[in-house]
Parts: structure tokens; C-alpha cells; sequence
């Protein structure tokens, strides 16, 4: 499965890399996070749960590796879930470019999804992680904005 | 009821009383006091190592009894058999892989078993799976035929340094003479992809151990119990007679089920000894996607060689066969292809080579029809395209290369399955083909209707294949036939029954030669504690190789009846008769015996059996065929696409078949009509996706189509009788005809519907998006 496009968040390029690797932000935003803890500089851990057609709360264990990191322009992911219902591992490249006052991020994912999810849920699986993402990316952006107005993370 | 009156009748079927009323006992009703629940974990991915696997948390949760990996089967590990060993071909190769009970060290396709849980109820085992930790270190899939016989693709068995399984080659004459002569070279490539047998019922296995007595019963939805009963006797250390295995009434078996030993085949009786509990494991449907064998993936590529006038000279064809993870089924189903290509025509010169191919993916044994789909389609397709090059008419280039009704026997000069030479008995093909144009009004199509509604805007069209269907192959089958003192008529027998009707034919070919009801006449089949000698349900081959062993049993028996009547009636043999249920003097109905009387007579509790006789009006004959027989026939179809959708219709549905002497037309009628279905299902809507790591993507009833009663006509079927001289019935197979040709009829109908459009159609399945982007690309659109 590929997920590619881009997002533009309206604000400086360094807070938005900031916000991307924030475990706490990251856990708030992208739908489904139940934890995410950052055992190390490149290595996240955490649990996310997903619903798609039949399976109503597939829950995987995740594990994700920056392997090649260049702040604040880019990074890549490996990523690992596994859970009951199956599994997904692959890759996923962010790339952040100044865009006016804001920045415009790209981003490119590769996933192999395996077992029941892929199995009985393949309709769904782009049109839900898709909707996912955007809901995610959206509430990142409100967390931005709402940094940028001064609130607290 | 009188002799002489069954064969050939409209018999009600007498199994579907129970059946209706749901009296009939399928493996999921056996339910034992004690009895325990087993799940399977089964492998999200399709290849990688296993490195290991932790069950100490599913062992210790409440109502698990025990939990087993590889490791813990010890000796009792090991590869099942080869059902199958490879044809005496010469220059053949064959590299033999067969499935694990559970996997040791590597998997090999999504779905394969890597834990077994036992508990008390089959919801606490499969909580209990969830538990199990895993460590699979994913590789590469083999997941497409052509990329994975390249000298760098990752291999599914690294003991052979190739994904190659086998590769046969057979030839007749020297196709490049024929070429070279030919007016008319026909090249095309045809792809044939995947399906599920998806039968009614799901597979299952219980497993009952009686450690007083040392005998295991297991009940099994087989269509092979008498080798399933032997093979786990040798397994498990028994005596054959201190196992009893009961395939009772199965919902479906359609191939997959002759296939041995499945993994929960081996494990569920192992395991039920061990525990000392009776063990059940009823297969889901989500499991079935993955667990039970598939079948039909194909690349041919293929040329036709013709004569200006529409003659065949002669046929190559080159192609790939998709065997999945193992093939312990052996080269059954690609020499099926290889020989079913030739089907009704004289094809002077042959030249056939086939690749099979290792994939990560699920295990691909015999789903009925065992690969003749391919042969049909392709021949027919090739047929189909030098009709239209050399504007000769469909039905025509068929007549022009039939082999004709005095030809045989006639010899193809190749192997067959069963390592015969592939040379038919007999058949009527010019009269099949013309009662089938007849009855779908071809002509009066053609020149009339098709041209009067496209001028409305309308796009209808027909199609019209043969084929032939090997059937009724070896070694043998056997019955026992039994009058009872009640007068009641015991037949045993060892085959399966998955729906067959066996019930009511075998019946009837007993009542006929024993003069008595058809409704006294009891048959129990697959148990093998009434009949232990057989081998099982497939090829298409009960009627012909059990119900001939039927027959001659019934004809021991009446032989019996007349040695041991005539003295008592005072009467020559030769002029008594069976009718009524009695055995009487001709002409004088009053001079008779009821058969239960003469039974008992049979069985004196005082004087003597003498020497050379036996007690009891009993017998117990075996048959076993010289060769396959050539069942054969014609499908012919009518269809509407809507150019806007591309959906299909299929107006009128016609087969003319040829099964030789036909023991009740309703039977044969039933079976024809839901193996169309079955074709129906496979030509427009079934098909196995799987992405380019080996994972299926369809395996639910939500996303894998199967055609409803609203998407399959009524067949509308004639038959025609060239007996069999194979067997003294007189009788071929049946069972698969009707899902043989229905993919090369639905082509060539679908493509004359288009005509004019450019649309050719070389794959099978369709859908309608797949026939949409046909459409497109053929109007020069984007693919």
C-alpha cells in the first residue's frame, strides 16, 4: 500500500519538525494512538488501534525506527505493527521545505499489510488510513496553530 | 417394481428427506461427552523464517488444556505423503514437496499452521491464540509465475535451488511440419487465474479415542476415508481395523476434500490420544481461504497451426502451472490440462510443455474440473480466433476437426492422469454439436436475431464450445450387497458422499437386478467400519467405478438368489424371476419367496452350507476400470453485455452431454446444472487475489463473489448415450462437466456479443471492471 502526499502546515519549518517527533503530540493527534513512548533518539514504541469494515479495533503493537534523519529537513521511518489481526511493516520518508510563512511537508509511504486486516479488510484499507492521516495531519495543524498562538503543548 | 425398471429412471432422490429436514448428520453434529475444541494459529505471512514461537502464555490461560508447536510433536513430525508420483514421462522432472503438520522452521504461504490450541471451548482456544508469540523474519514472496523461475527470485524450498516443481513434455508427430504447412499460424497468450472451491461446508475433523477397546474414531468431511482411516493407522502405530473413519454427509467436496493429509487430519486424532478426550475442530470460513487447497492458476502460451479449409494441423502449447507452497498432489492437474487440450478434435500433431511453479502461496490440488478448464479454454479460444481469420462460422471449424463416431477406440498418443495412454472409448461429437445448435437456435441467431438487435444498439452474443472430460479413472472401488432377513437390501460401499446423489443411483443399480423397491435398498458410503477397500470420491468417477463394483455385486447376489430358490421352488433357474421383492417361477407369481425368507434360508441354524456355497444372500465385488473413459459434450450460451457497465447476462444456457448410459437423469441433470454454476462462478466472478507479497485480499464471502441463483440460468440439457465399453454399465462421469467448458462458452459468447469492437478476450476470470478495461483499451483508451 503507498500513501503519498503533501500537507501544509502554517507555521516555521523547526516547530513543525519539533511537533512530528513529539511522542506526546504525536499520541494526541494521529487517531487510534493509545501510547507512544520514545525509548530512544530513534526509536519510538507505542499501541494504535484501528477500525476497518469487519475487524472493529485492530490493535497493533508499533515499533518505529528514524533511520536517516536530517533536521529539519527530512526523515525516514522503518515502521513495525503487529497485533492479533495482523500486521504492516515499511517505510515512510517525510520531507518539511519552507513554503511563504508556513511549510509544506511531503510524505511518501510504502506498507505491506498482512493477515486478517488485509485479508477481509482490503476495500477499506487505503480509504481508511488515508482518512486516518488527514485527520491526524489536521490535528496537528490545530495543535501548530494553537502553539504558534501561544498555548501550551 | 419390477427388473429392468430403474436404470435410466427419474428416481426421486431418496437422501433428500434427511437431508431437508435436517436429520442428516454432518461432522459438526458430533458431539461427545467431554469433548474439547481446537484452533489453529495460522501464518500472516506468506514466506520467512520462523524463529520462534512462544506458547508458555497461551498454556497457562484458564480452559486451555494444551497448546502444541513443532517442537512438541517429536518423531510424529513429518511431511505428508505424495499422493500422486509423477507419470512414467520420459525426460520429466519432478521435485516433490509436501505439506507439514505445523511449521518447523520456515513459511511457506499466509495461512500455514504454526500452533495448535486445545480447550475447553473452541472460543477459549481461540482467545488462546492470541497469546502465542511469534517470530517470523519475513523474505521475499514468490508471488508471479514468470518472476519466479528467474535465476535471482527468492525460493520457496531452497533444497531444489530452483521454484521450479516440474516440467513435462509431451509431443505427438512434429508440430514444425504442421507449421510449416499451415495456412493460418495462431498465437496467443491465456492466463486462467485462481479460485476457491468454496463448498457449502467448511472442513472438519472430531477425533474420539477409546483407550479400553484401543480404537480411534474419527469423523472426517474426506471424500478419501478408507486412505485417510490407513494413513493415520500407520501413523499413530494402530491396526487399520482398530481405526474407523466416518465421512458421514458432507456438504461439498468439489476436490480440495480428496486431498491428504491435511494438517488437522494428522493432528486432531494425535492429539485426542495424547489427551484422552474427544477433540473437535471445525474449519471457519476465513480459514478456508488459506487452509483448504485452491486451484486453477495457468500461463499458456499456445499456437495453432490450420489449414486454408479450417483443418487443424496442429497445436504447441508451452505453459506455466501455479502448484502453490507444495504439490503433494503430484502432476494430476497440469497432465489434466496437457490432455484435455486435445479435447473432441484429431489434432495430428502435438507439442506440449509445462512448467509447474512453487509460489507462496496456498497449496493447489484438484477443484473439480483438476485443470481441464485450461485445455478447454485454450483450444477453444484458438479455435475461436482462426474461425474469425479464416471466416469460416464457429460451429463449422468444430464440425470440420471433429474425430467421428467410427474412430474409435481413438488413441491421442499421449498420457493421461493415471499414466494410461489418453485414448477414448467412445463418443457421438458431430451429434452433441448439431443438438446443441438445434436447441439454442444458432442459426436463426446468427442470421437473424444478433443482427436485428444490433441494429437496435444492442450487444448480444453466443458461444459454443466441446470439450472432453477424462473420467472414471482407476484403481478400483468395491461394494457389499446384503438382502437382509427383514428384506431389506444393505449396500456398503467405501466412497465419500459430498451430494452426489450415491444414495439413490447406487440404489437403483441395485434394485434393478435384484427386482425389489428402490426404497428398500439402504446404501451407506464412507464409513469405513461397513466398507474398509477403496480408495475415494473423485475424477468424476463414483457412478462409474463404485457403481459398477454395485452392480456386480447385486449380480453375485442374484445369482445367489437363483441357485438357492430353484430348488425350493422346484424350478429351473432360467425360469425364475425377481420382481416385488420376490423370487418367483415365470408366469406363476404364487410359486415364490419373499427375499427376506430366502435369507433366512440362507442362514440355517441347523444342517449345512455346503462346500463351494456361502450363508447369506451376500456378495462383495470389486471394480477397477482398464483406463478413464471420455465423458463429452457441447455448452452453448446467450448473452447480453451492457456496453455502458459491462455486465453480463446470460440469457440461455444450453449442454448437450455425453455421460454413456445414464442411470437417472435427474442426477445427471443436477450435477451438470451446479457444476455450471460452479463454471458460472469461475468465468465472471470468483477469483483469489492475492498483492505481490502473498497475501489474499479476498478471503471473505464480502469481497470474493460467488454467483447467486439470480447470476445462473436454468440449464436447459439434453443427453446423448455412446456407452462406455470400459464397464458393463455402459456409464462415464459426470461430475465435473458442467464447470469444464462454461469459462471458453462465456468468452467466445461475451467476445461475439462484442464484435466489432476489438475486445478479444485471452483471460479467465472476468469481472465486469476487468471486461470494462478490456473495452476501454480496445477503443483505444488507457488501460
Amino acid at each position: 500500500m503507498i500513501v503519498e502526499g503533501t500537507h501544509f502546515f502554517p507555521g516555521p519549518r523547526e516547530v513543525v519538525w519539533t511537533l512530528l517527533l513529539d511522542p506526546d503530540v504525536l499520541a494526541k493527534t494521529m487517531p487510534g494512538t493509545a501510547s507512544i513512548v520514545r525509548v530512544s533518539d530513534d526509536r519510538y514504541e507505542g499501541t494504535m488501534a484501528m477500525g476497518i469494515g469487519p475487524i472493529t479495533a485492530a490493535v497493533f503493537d508499533v515499533v518505529i525506527t528514524m533511520t536517516d534523519r536530517a533536521e529539519p529537513e527530512h526523515y525516514t521511518m522503518q515502521i513495525e505493527g503487529r497485533g492479533k489481526f495482523g500486521f504492516t511493516r515499511g517505510k515512510a520518508a517525510v520531507t518539511l521545505a519552507p513554503d511563504g510563512a508556513g511549510t509544506s511537508m511531503g510524505y511518501q509511504a510504502d506498507l505491506v499489510v498482512g493477515g486478517k486486516i488485509a485479508a477481509v479488510g482490503q476495500r477499506l484499507l487505503d480509504s481508511v488510513s488515508k482518512l486516518m492521516l488527514r485527520q491526524g495531519l489536521d490535528a496537528m495543524t490545530r495543535e501548530l496553530e494553537h502553539r504558534l498562538a501561544g498555548g501550551a503543548a | 417394481m419390477t427388473f429392468g425398471s430403474y436404470m435410466g429412471r427419474r428416481v426421486l432422490r431418496l437422501e433428500d428427506a434427511r437431508l431437508l429436514t435436517g436429520r442428516a448428520p454432518f461432522v459438526d453434529d458430533v458431539d461427545l461427552p467431554g469433548m474439547l475444541h481446537v484452533a489453529f494459529l495460522r501464518s500472516d505471512d506468506a514466506h520467512g523464517l520462523l524463529r520462534s514461537i512462544d506458547a508458555s502464555a497461551a498454556r497457562h490461560r484458564p480452559g486451555v488444556l494444551a497448546v502444541y508447536t513443532a517442537s512438541d510433536l517429536g518423531d510424529y513430525w513429518r511431511p505428508g505423503p505424495l499422493l500422486v508420483p509423477p507419470p512414467p514421462v520420459p525426460g520429466l522432472v519432478f521435485h516433490a514437496a509436501t505439506q507439514v503438520p505445523l511449521v518447523r522452521d520456515k513459511v511457506r504461504h499466509c495461512g500455514e499452521p504454526l500452533a495448535m490450541v486445545v480447550a475447553e471451548s473452541r472460543y477459549v482456544a481461540e482467545d488462546a491464540l492470541e497469546d502465542i508469540v511469534v517470530d517470523v523474519e519475513p523474505l521475499p514472496a514468490v508471488a508471479d509465475l514468470e518472476a519466479a523461475l528467474l535465476p535471482d527470485a527468492p525460493l520457496v524450498h531452497d533444497q531444489f535451488g530452483t521454484n521450479l516443481a516440474a516440467q513435462v513434455h509431451q509431443r505427438k508427430g512434429d508440430y514444425a511440419s504442421a507449421k510449416a504447412a499451415a495456412a493460418l499460424v495462431v498465437s496467443r497468450r491465456f492466463h486462467y487465474d485462481r479460485g476457491a472451491a468454496a463448498a457449502i461446508e467448511n472442513r472438519g475433523v472430531v477425533a474420539s479415542w477409546d483407550a479400553r477397546a484401543g480404537e480411534l474414531t474419527v469423523w472426517d468431511t474426506t471424500q478419501a476415508p478408507i486412505p485417510i482411516r490407513n494413513g493415520l493407522a500407520s501413523m499413530l502405530g494402530l491396526g487399520e481395523s482398530h481405526v474407523r473413519v466416518i465421512a458421514p454427509f458432507i456438504g461439498g467436496g468439489f476436490g480440495p476434500k480428496i486431498m491428504m493429509f491435511y494438517p488437522e487430519e494428522v493432528l486432531v486424532p494425535w492429539a485426542a490420544m495424547r489427551l484422552g478426550r474427544p477433540l473437535k475442530w471445525i474449519e471457519d470460513r476465513r480459514e478456508n481461504f488459506y487452509a483448504t487447497t485452491q486451484e486453477r492458476g495457468q500461463i499458456h502460451d499456445a499456437e495453432l497451426a490450420m489449414s486454408q479449409d479450417g483443418r487443424i494441423l496442429g497445436v504447441r502449447d508451452s505453459f506455466l502451472h501455479d502448484t502453490g507452497a507444495y504439490d503433494p498432489y503430484g502432476l494430476t492437474v497440469p497432465i489434466n490440462s496437457q490432455c484435455t487440450l486435445l479435447g473432441p478434435y484429431v489434432v495430428p500433431h502435438y507439442d506440449s510443455e509445462f512448467r509447474a511453479v512453487f509460489t507462496n502461496r496456498p497449496i493447489v490440488t484438484p477443484v473439480r474440473g483438476a485443470g481441464r478448464q485450461h485445455g478447454v479454454f485454450v483450444m477453444e479460444r484458438l479455435l475461436d480466433i482462426a474461425a474469425r481469420e479464416l471466416g469460416i462460422d464457429r460451429v463449422e471449424i468444430r464440425r470440420r476437426n471433429y474425430i467421428q463416431p467410427d474412430a474409435f477406440p481413438y488413441d491421442h498418443e499421449i498420457l493421461f492422469q493415471d499414466f494410461r495412454p489418453l485414448v477414448y472409448d467412445s463418443g457421438n461429437y458431430p451429434a452433441a454439436l448439431e443438438k446443441a445448435a438445434l436447441m439454442i437456435g444458432y442459426e436463426d441467431f446468427v442470421r437473424e436475431e444478433q443482427p436485428r438487435l444490433r441494429r437496435e444498439g444492442r450487444h448480444v452474443g453466443i458461444g459454443l464450445v466441446s470439450y472432453i472430460e477424462g473420467t472414471g479413472i482407476g484403481p478400483y472401488e468395491g461394494a457389499r450387497v446384503t438382502v437382509e432377513p427383514s428384506g431389506m437390501v444393505r449396500v456398503a460401499t467405501g466412497v465419500g458422499t459430498q451430494g452426489q446423489g450415491h444414495f439413490t443411483t447406487f440404489a437403483q443399480l441395485v434394485a434393478e437386478q435384484l427386482g425389489v423397491d428402490v426404497a428398500s435398498v439402504q446404501v451407506t458410503t464412507g464409513d469405513t467400519r461397513d466398507f474398509n477397500w477403496g480408495t475415494g470420491t473423485f475424477a468424476s468417477r463414483g457412478a462409474v467405478v463404485a457403481g459398477s463394483a454395485c452392480h456386480a455385486a447385486a449380480l453375485k447376489v442374484r445369482a445367489k438368489v437363483l441357485a438357492l430358490a430353484a430348488p425350493l421352488l422346484g424350478a429351473q433357474e432360467g425360469d425364475l424371476e425377481l420382481r416385488g421383492g420376490r423370487v418367483a417361477v415365470r408366469g406363476s407369481p404364487e410359486r415364490g419367496l419373499g427375499l427376506g425368507e430366502l435369507a433366512r434360508k440362507a442362514n440355517p441354524l441347523r444342517g449345512a452350507v455346503t462346500p463351494g456355497t456361502e450363508p447369506g444372500l451376500e456378495a462383495t465385488c470389486y471394480f477397477g476400470p482398464d483406463r478413464g473413459n471420455a465423458a463429452s459434450g457441447v455448452h452453448a450460451m446467450r448473452v447480453e453485455v451492457d456496453p455502458e457497465t459491462a455486465e453480463v447476462k446470460i440469457t440461455r444456457y444450453v449442454v448437450v452431454h455425453d455421460c454413456g448410459t445414464v442411470i437417472n437423469p435427474m442426477v445427471v441433470e443436477a450435477q451438470v446444472q451446479g457444476g455450471v454454476a460452479h463454471g458460472i462462478g469461475n468465468a465472471f466472478y470468483e477469483q483469489l487475489i492475492f498483492d505481490d507479497n502473498g497475501q489474499l485480499m479476498n478471503a471473505s464471502f464480502m469481497d470474493y463473489l460467488l454467483p447467486t441463483a439470480l447470476d445462473v440460468p436454468t440449464v436447459e440439457l439434453a443427453h446423448i448415450e455412446t456407452p462406455s465399453p470400459l464397464n458393463p454399465l455402459g456409464v462415464k462421469g459426470v461430475g465435473e462437466a458442467g464447470a469444464i467448458p462454461t469459462g471458453a462458452a462465456f468468452a467466445q459468447a461475451v467476445e461475439d456479443a462484442l464484435a466489432g469492437t476489438g475486445v478479444e478476450i485471452t483471460e479467465i476470470p472476468l469481472s465486469p471492471s476487468r471486461l470494462h478495461q478490456l473495452m476501454v483499451r480496445a477503443r483505444g483508451g488507457a488501460r
